[in-house]
């Protein structure tokens, strides 16, 4: 149990005193997280939309193909763009293996199912008597969707979040995409994998600390938006 | 005031959800600038209807015309005239300022917005300073129904159609309903059309009233509806069992005629000066319900027989002579061959 008290007020150091290997991993993630959320969320969100607003054949089949997507394995994912991005893989001439930019790939990869389903379902459960109020109130096709979108943004907020916290506690993807190279590619869950590993537990509790600190401030922000 | 082309004509209507018949009009006017009472039970085709006059919802088969000019499109020029309050309003997740100048920023008429605010709440009783902020949220029902109802006055409306609008509201807020749905007639000549089951209130502030029973109209208002099971007796009759056993001797029906309707002018009370004994049906029963109309002042009664709701109208001088009042016992009757079937 002294360990890990011991670790706690070590891992208080490590941040006060900026360390640098421990940043490093900390900007790395919020890199990553943070395009990988973006990308996702741009291509995501109108996919989800259109999937949740329209009836269209099929509809109920790519539904069961995105919430099966929802639960693919991490490392799966790796391995599927390191094939694609290693030296022999059809997009080896770019150099993204071992870069950021990679883990971003793998990680848009999974969070785009997050923010499409969610999207879809909150979209699905938009209260039917919202339509006809809008078409009373004389509102257009452009209009109509425009609210609709606006009426569901707590649900899509949630959707958002919800990619976030799969995206930045991701291990397997950075791990092998990224190869955990410290001050290039080592993010926050590699480095505390690597940490534990090696018995560093303060160094593993500082970025565990700084991981709970950013889920807490995009749920802080989540609250405030809500109460706008 | 005089118009020459009824606010709505509709003509062959036909409506189906999947394979069952929810509307089946041949025709029916409503007057521009009339205050109209839809009458019917739930399912009966009441919201589908309201919902086709606010250009909402195409008919599967028919013609709507709008002051005489026919909207096959429901173009956006004659969807703003109109305006449809549901059952459920739905509150936008804004501020109720915002929500009572959606349809104006839909119309881009966003001059002296918080003075209009100010005059549509107050006429649906808000006060401006206390509601206009409040979140979606944080509203009763009734304020809600308000709210909604404010949002659509705003608009002043070529037509108002309002779908059960007190169904879920206090005596207070139906009381303010009626009167600033009223205030919309009087001052802007707007046509208003109302579902409610409430007969009292619908009677209160409707000018003429229309039934609807699984789709079909009846323009004279609420009517006597018998439903099936009935049993074929001899060739030219139908019985329906009544729930004390006594038989009601109807005429029978033509090809795939289901439900009956005896009309009001043909059902007779005891004593009228009609032999109630002889080749008629005489029932006994008590009166459940009178309803004065607002423009004829004749009065419409509900007498219950056993099960069945019988409705008649009479003048005040017959209502008079014949002492009613509800709960009062009386006795009716109808002729076999003045029954209808459709």
């Amino acid at each position: 149990m002294d360990f890990i008290v011991e670790g706690f007020f070590k891992a208080l150091e490590l941040l006060i005193n900026g360390d640098g290997s421990t940043w490093s991993a900390v900007l790395a993630t919020l890199k990553v997280s943070v395009w990988s959320l973006l990308i996702s969320t741009v291509t995501g969100l109108p996919c989800g939309f259109m999937i949740g607003y329209f009836d269209f054949k099929g509809k109920k089949q790519l539904r069961t193909v995105l919430d099966t997507l929802l639960a693919l394995p991490t490392v799966f994912i790796g391995l599927v763009v390191y094939a694609f991005i290693s030296r022999q893989g059809p997009l080896g001439e770019f150099g993204l293996l071992f870069t950021l930019s990679g883990i971003v790939i793998g990680l848009t990869i999974l969070a785009f199912p997050v923010v499409t389903a969610i999207t879809a379902s909150t979209v699905e459960g938009i209260d039917p008597d919202l339509k006809l109020t809008l078409i009373s109130l004389g509102a257009g096709k452009r209009h109509i969707l425009t609210t609709c979108l606006w009426e569901v943004r707590y649900g899509i907020l949630t959707a958002i979040v919800n990619a976030y916290g799969r995206v930045s506690t991701e291990v397997g993807i950075a791990m092998m995409i990224g190869g955990n190279i410290k001050y290039h590619t080592r993010t926050i869950t590699t480095a505390i994998a690597l940490e534990t590993n090696k018995g560093m537990f303060a160094d593993g509790i500082a970025l565990g600390l700084v991981l709970i600190t950013i889920a807490f401030i995009v749920n802080l922000s989540l609250s405030f938006l809500r109460k706008q | 005031m005089t118009h020459t082309n009824p606010a709505y004509h509709l003509k062959n209507i036909r409506h189906y959800y999947g394979s069952q018949k929810v509307l089946d009009i041949d025709d029916l006017n409503i007057k521009t600038g009339s205050i109209t009472g839809l009458i019917g039970s739930n399912g009966s085709g009441k919201s589908t209807l309201l919902k086709m006059l606010a250009f909402a919802l195409k008919p599967a088969k028919g013609q709507i015309f709008y002051k005489g000019r026919e909207e096959s499109g429901f173009s956006p020029t004659v969807r703003l005239k109109v305006t449809l309050l549901t059952q459920n309003p739905y509150l936008l997740k804004r501020s109720v300022f915002e929500n009572i100048i959606y349809g104006l920023k839909i119309r881009k008429d966003t001059n002296h917005l918080e003075a209009r605010v100010k005059t549509v709440l107050s006429t649906v009783g808000l006060d401006y300073g206390s509601f206009a902020h409040r979140r979606w949220h944080q509203l009763s029902g009734g304020e809600a129904q308000r709210v909604a109802l404010a949002a659509r006055l705003i608009l002043k409306p070529e037509v108002l159609l309002l779908d059960e609008p007190i169904a879920s509201v206090d005596t207070k807020s139906a009381g303010l309903i009626r009167k600033a749905s009223l205030k919309a007639r009087d001052d802007w000549g707007t046509t208003l059309v109302i579902a409610s089951h409430d007969l009292q209130w619908l009677y209160s502030i409707t000018e003429n009233q229309i039934s609807i029973f699984n789709g079909k109209i009846f323009p004279g208002g609420i009517e006597t509806i018998i439903t099936g099971p009935f049993e074929k007796t001899g060739d030219k009759a139908f019985v329906k069992k009544h729930a004390n056993g006594q038989p009601l001797i109807l005429k029978a029906p033509g090809p795939n005629e289901e439900n009956a309707v005896i009309r009001k002018k043909d059902i007779l009370i005891e004593p009228s000066g009609h032999d109630l004994t002889k080749g008629i049906n005489r029932l006994s029963g008590h009166v459940a319900a009178m309803h004065l109309e607002k423009e004829t002042h004749h009065i419409v009664a509900t007498v219950l027989v056993h099960d069945l709701s019988f409705v008649l109208k009479l003048t005040p001088d017959q209502a008079g002579s014949f002492g009613l009042y509800p709960g009062k016992n009386i006795t009716l009757g109808f002729y076999p061959g003045d029954v209808e079937w459709f």
